[in-house]
């Protein structure tokens, strides 16, 4: 009501004021405050344009690459055949020497259009075959363009795409090819190839993973053993026999799994598929290699959409092949996921004890300001320099010292002694805590004064106050600082390059082997990802399209964090809505 | 001499129509055979331009070993030789040799010299926008553009196209350099080969990756700058380069091979190899699968050219792989 009443009165003020200003005739333009107000909103569509352009692109080229894109066959002026997707048109000034090779017709056009040509971009893919996947073809050198059916896309486990056509597939040894290969009889082969591939990994990656991280394990204890009772002992001796007893018993384990696969990798060299492309040549793959494949120009609305659904469903689920640049980045959402949440986990008690001592017991005088001071510079401080602190401190120093204590037996392999997902969440929080203790002192001070002196009043004691009292209704507060905090340190990634991110990490840091979290282990991140692909990849072409995927992946996930927090922020407030005075 | 030049041209662009040819792998090359009971963590810090090959390395390595962990940082080839030393990695992959000093840095410490093995053959490539006619440099040269302190021999350093040659449009635009930055091993092999050791022009604008001097060139059509011959793209073309012979060669995986084509250097793997004891087996069997079928075809994947067979036979039995 208060506020209503308060507004209401500011209102008329103004009003006076114009009219007064009115009525005095050389009145400075200035004086009305008009310029500012016009700078102000300006400045403010400014900001908007730019933030709505920058997610715009993001969005266009973001959803748009998984989209399936029509085959262009092109037939050039020398008689040669290509067979590429168009990817983008560009108008360009051939040079002299590009001309010279054109006949006169070609000459005169250019020169009827200014000097200018146009060319596009094929995506050809078919490296394995070519050496080179994207081309660029002049339309002055293409004598005819078509996009004829029954080219056929196949994104393959390795080598990128193919473009071309399936010529033949041999199942069980028997080669099935020209009319017999009708695409029920190839859907039910690849189908079945894909499943066999499933098992494999299930064995290979599942239950020999299993009996190998075991048979590690059991090495260690062995290794253990050594340095606790020193060789030769008794005690070392029996740990030994019980440690080859078990060593022997796995390593049945395993060579039972491992004939398992070899049966299965026998089927898979049994069971091909030929690719040609569209100049004629061919090469043969096991047929699991195909991950998928679509006729793209008779796709239609429905088989597109099934086709764009799958890739994405595949990008978010799927682990990254081909170095990165193909099939998924699930383990990177999984690592930022969690190396964020675990970095909220550090920050928020460290930032809220910090604000409560500062605000409530510390007595404000000239060593509280310069604490205030310091910490508000923390927050200027390069990221890359906490990247160097956490390198030094946490990774070398503390994990060394934690490897010397605890894990004696692996090394030198260091097992914290590196960069890890502690470490990485650790050196965000120390990057991310100025900004919760700024937020929490502000939500602190915003309690009013009325309520403390009610609860002291009432007997309570001052821990009491600030426990029943103060923390809950400053909770918003805090929640808005660690959202901040969140969302900067979701987006971080020079830091953590030096502390733990590596482009491949061969496993998550959360599994079913005891102790079920492994916060010691390298992590891959979207950020880094990002950086990978764009910057590291072989092809940037290929490359660059990922990168606005990703960007998206990684906006959406900071978002989501965020939503979360701001629904449980407007929980708390909620629950004091009702018992204001 | 002008007829010749539009002659090159023509065949030139008649060439920009021809696709080019897959890598080539010996035959002689076997496809790796699994052993039993290999496992644990391997750990390789090095050069980023191995960055891609040591993932598919390691991508494959764990199909046949699941149980393997491969952890992979590359920042730069001259990130190696600390990590060998500190023991915090068992492979140091490098885009160029090491240099003494590293290397009896590494002595001093463990008192035997670190063990290098050759892995991938990488032609550097001098890139130019798809849209400039240049076709061929020589090492002096291409000293006169990128560096500033022309150890060579060239007359006076070079700024603008027109001094190599261009009309047109190009003659009186200045030349917009790319390069590595100096961690890499990319930027130290350009730096000796053709630079002659010399320094370079403050104007190259230096890189954090292979592939993003590859987009630089791409982007700006008077650009120039080196990197992998892997990395091309369809925006970007490299150009002949001309040894101290003064003939123009392309750089291609035949040239590389004979030699001809003057910046080609070998990719190394360094590791901590104690002479007086055998290399543990999963490190033995890592080198024996990069030197094998399955490992070069992933040379090839990512555009560098796999390793000439003899080699390979050589250096396996250096680290007893053999």
């Amino acid at each position: 009501m208060a506020d209503v009443a308060q507004s209401g009165s500011g209102t008329t003020d103004l009003a006076e004021a114009q009219t007064t200003f009115r009525r005095s005739h050389g009145s400075d333009l200035a004086a009305r405050g008009e310029p500012f107000l016009w700078g102000m909103g300006g400045a403010l569509a400014f900001g908007m344009t730019m933030i709505v352009g920058f997610v715009a692109m993001v969005l266009y080229f973001g959803l748009t690459t998984f989209w399936p894109k029509p085959i262009e066959v092109v037939t050039l002026m020398d008689g040669k055949v290509i067979a590429g997707e168009p990817l983008r048109q560009e108008r360009y000034r051939p040079t002299a020497d590009q001309l010279a090779a054109e006949n006169e017709t070609v000459r005169q056009a250019i020169a009827a259009d200014l000097g200018f040509a146009t060319r596009t971009l094929y995506h050809l893919g078919n490296y394995d075959f070519y050496g080179d996947d994207f081309r660029w073809v002049p339309d002055f050198q293409a004598k005819q363009t078509e996009r004829p059916a029954g080219l056929v896309l196949v994104e393959r486990q390795e080598w990128g795409a193919f473009i071309g056509h399936i010529s033949a597939i041999t199942v069980k040894g028997s080669k099935i090819e020209g009319d017999a290969l009708t695409p029920e009889v190839l859907a039910a082969a690849h189908v079945e190839a894909r499943a066999r591939r499933e098992r494999l990994h299930d064995i290979e990656n599942g239950r020999i993973a299993d009996v190998n991280h075991e048979m590690e394990a059991l090495r260690l204890q062995a290794r253990r053993a050594v340095l606790d009772y020193g060789t030769g002992t008794p005690g070392q001796i029996a740990a030994q026999a019980e440690v080859d007893r078990r060593t022997a018993e796995l390593q049945a384990g395993y060579t039972t799994l491992a004939a398992e696969a070899q049966i299965i990798k026998a089927e898979e060299a049994a069971n091909t598929v030929t690719f040609r492309e569209i100049g004629g040549a061919t090469k043969v793959y096991p047929l699991s290699a195909i991950v998928r494949y679509f006729e793209s120009n008779d796709l239609g609305l429905g088989g597109s959409l099934a086709v764009y659904g799958a890739r994405w469903w595949e990008y978010l689920t799927a682990e990254p092949r081909e170095a990165n640049t193909e099939g998924g980045v699930a383990p990177a959402i999984f690592g930022t996921v969690v190396m964020t949440l675990v970095m909220s986990l550090l920050v928020a008690p460290f930032g809220v004890i910090t604000a409560l001592y500062l605000r409530e017991y510390a007595k404000q005088g000239r060593i509280v300001s310069i604490v205030r001071i310091s910490v508000n510079n923390l927050a200027g401080v390069p990221s890359i320099v906490y990247g160097v602190f956490g390198l030094g401190f946490f990774a070398y120093i503390l994990g060394g010292s934690i490897d010397a204590l605890f894990f004696p037996e692996r090394l030198p392999s260091p097992t914290f002694g590196t960069g890890g997902l502690l470490w990485s969440a650790l050196t965000l929080a120390l990057l991310t805590v100025p900004v919760v203790i700024v937020a929490t002192e502000e939500a602190l001070s915003a309690v009013p004064r009325s309520m403390r002196e009610g609860s002291l009043a009432c007997g309570a004691s001052k821990w009491q106050t600030i426990r029943y009292i103060v923390l809950p209704r400053a909770a918003p507060g805090i929640m808005t600082g660690l959202i901040l905090a969140m969302a900067r340190g979701a987006g971080e990634v020079a830091p953590l390059m030096l502390v733990g991110v590596v482009k491949l990490a061969p496993q998550l840091p959360f599994d079913l082997n005891w102790p079920f979290a492994h916060l010691e282990r390298s992590f891959m991140h979207l950020g880094f990802h990002i950086f990978d692909v764009g910057f590291q990849s072989r092809n940037s072409e290929a490359g660059r399209p990922m990168v606005f995927v990703t960007t998206l992946v990684l906006i959406v996930i900071v978002l989501l964090l965020n939503v979360s927090a701001i629904a449980i922020r407007n929980r708390l407030k909620r629950r004091f809505q009702g018992s204001q005075f | 001499m002008k007829k010749i030049a539009a002659l090159v041209g023509i065949i030139a662009v008649a060439g920009f129509a021809s696709v080019a040819q897959a890598t080539d792998l010996d035959p002689r090359y076997q496809a790796y055979k699994p052993t039993s009971g290999v496992s644990g963590s391997l750990k390789s810090i090095g050069s980023d331009t191995l960055n891609n090959v040591m993932t598919l390395w390691a991508e494959d390595f764990r199909k046949v070993y699941p149980s393997v962990q491969i952890e992979i940082e590359g920042k730069g080839s001259s990130t190696a030789p600390p990590a060998l030393i500190a023991g915090t990695s068992q492979f140091g992959p490098m885009s160029r040799p090491m240099k003494a000093a590293e290397a009896d840095a590494f002595e001093a410490k463990f008192g035997y010299k670190p063990t290098a093995v050759r892995v991938a053959v990488d032609t550097l490539a001098v890139f130019v926008n798809k849209d400039n006619p240049l076709q061929c440099l020589s090492l002096t040269q291409l000293d006169a553009v990128f560096s500033k302190t022309l150890i060579s021999g060239a007359p006076a350093s070079i700024v603008t196209w027109g001094q190599l040659g261009l009309t047109g449009e190009f003659a009186d635009k200045p030349i917009s350099l790319f390069g590595r930055n100096s961690a890499s091993g990319t930027y130290g092999y350009f730096k000796e080969v053709a630079l002659s050791g010399g320094d370079y022009k403050d104007t190259v604008k230096e890189q954090p990756g292979s592939s993003a001097v590859v987009q630089g060139i791409a982007a700006d059509k008077y650009a120039m700058g080196y990197s992998g011959i892997g990395y091309k793209t369809a925006d970007v073309r490299p150009i002949a380069v001309a040894g101290r012979d003064g003939k123009c060669v392309e750089p291609t995986q035949a040239t590389a091979y004979a030699g001809t084509y003057p910046i080609t250097r070998f990719i190394y793997m360094y590791l901590n190899k104690n002479p007086s004891e055998a290399l543990s087996p999963l490190q033995t069997e890592f080198l024996k699968f990069v030197l094998s079928r399955d490992g070069q075809a992933d040379i090839a994947k990512d555009g560098y050219f796999p390793m000439p067979f003899i080699f390979a036979g050589e250096d396996l039995s250096l680290v007893g792989a053999n």
